[in-house]
């Protein structure tokens, strides 16, 4: 007991908490078979690092031609989706729009669960994880994106940590503060990810201003495809009163970022095909030839847009199953972003001596690592799960 | 203290990838076909069977371009990537954290993963090996049947290799990336 007095000095924690009320769900089919996926899940994970800490990279299919495969792809979704939450959760308690202040804690809450499966996915993937650690502090890069991109995701796990701390606690004051913190730190650490990809001159597709700012447009669409999944599983679609009007306003904002993002893909692919520049133009026909392309498309942007058009954002039940297929269509959005940047051979000529000549670099993941990315949802569902049982994430937050 | 920089009679390769086993031989790079700091690049021979031709200049030296603006360089987190004194592009390996991000930005695809010494690695001109022996020219070089390679110090007027730039035209690779390289194709 002691440990849980000391626990509840520093956030308060639920009476009922213990391994026995973790484990004592109600044995319903759906429950059993949703606490399945979560072990399913992270011995997936498991198995995954485990390859790659007897494999290193071998165990994926990365080459050198496309050093950067899914697990890439797989931390930008989780850290993107993590931003975006991060900025719903501040539409209530920093931006005053009061219908988001009782989901305030809870969306920090996913925040945190879904930053940490993409740090766990990023040290799957650097080759030397320790040696990051150490330079990263002794010897900065700072003309490199992933050096700042690094070190205000730090920034930003713990003022969200705090901010979270702070609300549980019920320090409203300060819960604000570095709420204000990580919003900043937030935005502009996911918009740095966002220039790793835009600042390579070697890659015209990717090159630009494009990718930091699509990156903070879909990261809050993201975002608010994760409340409605979530919010949808946890009242199982019967909403009460407060949580629906939060929601049909979510879903207002979430239809004008899709019309955003529309119109953004469109000049996007229009301004890099017209003019046929090489290496820009044609990898962007390679992309609209692509069926990931129109299934993101269709089922992240098109079919949720339309949804929240036509019942003017009050078909909340509707964007829960819309939710799902758009959060799989932007974690593949992710990947063939990371992909495209890439498509395009660096070496010219063919080289008949070594390997076929060059033509477009072809990569599907290998299993590791569709076992590390997909199983890392695992640990933020296990998360989740403590988190609700541990905490009191609904009492309301007083201004 | 030395700019090196090389230039490539490119025309008169036969393509016979002596440069290439040298390099190996010299600097222990692992065998495999994607693990290589130099190779041949090799234009498409033209025409239909059986009357097929290849250009005069059908095959391309490439390795690292020792770029005076180095992608590689600035992308790299933990500035594991700096210049030497005699203008080398070179990697303090044990700062090297694998994250690749010096891969991706490099235009030329000069870099690989050394699975010996886990790095990244790539051409540094026979730096660690030869010029540190005292030689003045690297493997590539001196091996070349062709006499194709001129490696040498691009701040002296005197060296072979600033006389024939100042003689001959030559082009660069990829000049419209900014990243000016310090590698010369004679025309």
């Amino acid at each position: 007991m002691a440990l849980r007095e000391l626990v509840n000095k520093i956030v308060p924690i639920k009476e009922d908490f213990s391994i026995k009320s973790l484990l004592g769900f109600k044995k319903t089919p759906l429950n059993v078979l949703v606490s399945f996926m979560i072990v399913g899940l992270i011995l997936l994970l498991v198995w995954g690092i485990a390859q790659y800490l007897m494999h290193g990279h071998h165990a994926y299919n990365v080459s050198r031609e496309h050093p950067w495969g899914l697990l890439i792809s797989g931390y930008i979704f989780f850290v993107g989706t993590s931003t975006g939450l991060c900025i719903i959760a501040s539409l209530g308690h920093v931006f005053g729009i009061k219908e988001f202040n009782h989901i305030g804690k809870r969306t920090t809450l996913l925040a945190i669960i879904t930053l940490l499966p993409g740090f766990i996915i990023i040290l799957s993937e650097i080759g030397h994880p320790v040696t990051m650690m150490i330079y990263n502090i002794l010897t900065p890069g700072i003309t490199s994106a992933i050096w700042w991109m690094g070190t205000l995701y730090g920034l930003v796990l713990t003022f969200i940590i705090l901010e979270f701390g702070f609300a549980l606690r019920g320090d409203h004051k300060w819960a604000v503060r570095f709420g204000i913190g990580g919003l900043i730190a937030d935005v502009a650490a996911f918009t740095t990810l966002g220039s790793v990809f835009a600042y390579l001159v070697a890659r015209p597709i990717a090159n630009g201003p494009f990718i930091p700012l699509y990156f903070l447009l879909t990261a809050v669409v993201a975002g608010a495809f994760f409340m409605f999944m979530i919010y949808g599983f946890k009242h199982k679609l019967n909403f009460p009163k407060e949580v629906e009007v939060t929601l049909i306003k979510l879903a207002k904002i979430l239809g004008l970022l899709l019309v955003v993002t529309m119109f953004f893909e469109w000049w996007r692919m229009i301004t890099a095909i017209y003019g046929g520049m090489p290496e820009r133009a044609d990898t962007m026909m390679k992309i609209v030839g692509s069926s990931s392309f129109w299934i993101e498309m269709l089922f992240a942007w098109a079919i949720p847009f339309v949804i929240i058009l036509v019942s003017k954002g009050k078909a909340i039940k509707a964007l829960f199953f819309a939710a799902i297929p758009a959060l799989i269509s932007i974690f593949l959005m992710r990947n063939d972003m990371v992909h495209y940047a890439q498509m395009a051979p660096m070496q010219m000529l063919k080289k008949t001596e070594y390997q076929l000549a060059p033509t477009w670099i072809e990569y599907f993941p290998s299993p590791v690592e569709w076992a590390i990315a997909v199983g890392a949802l695992g640990v933020c569902f296990l998360l989740y799960y403590v988190a609700e049982k541990a905490f009191d994430l609904d009492e309301d937050e007083h201004h | 203290m030395a700019k090196y920089g090389m230039a490539f009679d490119y025309k008169l390769c036969i393509n016979c990838h002596a440069c290439e086993v040298a390099c190996k031989e010299e600097n222990g790079i692992l065998l495999g076909a994607d693990k290589h700091r130099l190779w041949i690049g090799e234009s498409e021979p033209v025409g239909d069977f059986y009357n097929l031709a290849r250009d005069k200049g059908g095959f391309l030296q490439h390795q690292c371009q020792q770029c005076e603006n180095a992608p590689c360089l600035k992308a790299c987190p933990n500035d594991a990537i700096y210049r030497d004194e005699n203008g080398i592009i070179q990697l303090y390996e044990s700062k090297c954290d694998l994250s690749l991000n010096c891969m991706d930005a490099c235009p030329y695809d000069a870099r690989y993963v050394d699975e010996k010494k886990h790095i990244t690695d790539k051409c540094i001109f026979c730096s660690d090996t030869r010029l540190s022996r005292g030689e003045t020219t690297t493997a590539c070089q001196i091996t070349c049947p062709a006499k194709v390679r001129i490696f040498g110090d691009l701040d002296d007027e005197n060296s072979e290799i600033s006389k024939i730039l100042s003689q001959r035209e030559y082009f660069t690779l990829k000049p419209e990336k900014g990243t000016e390289p310090k590698l010369f194709y004679l025309v």
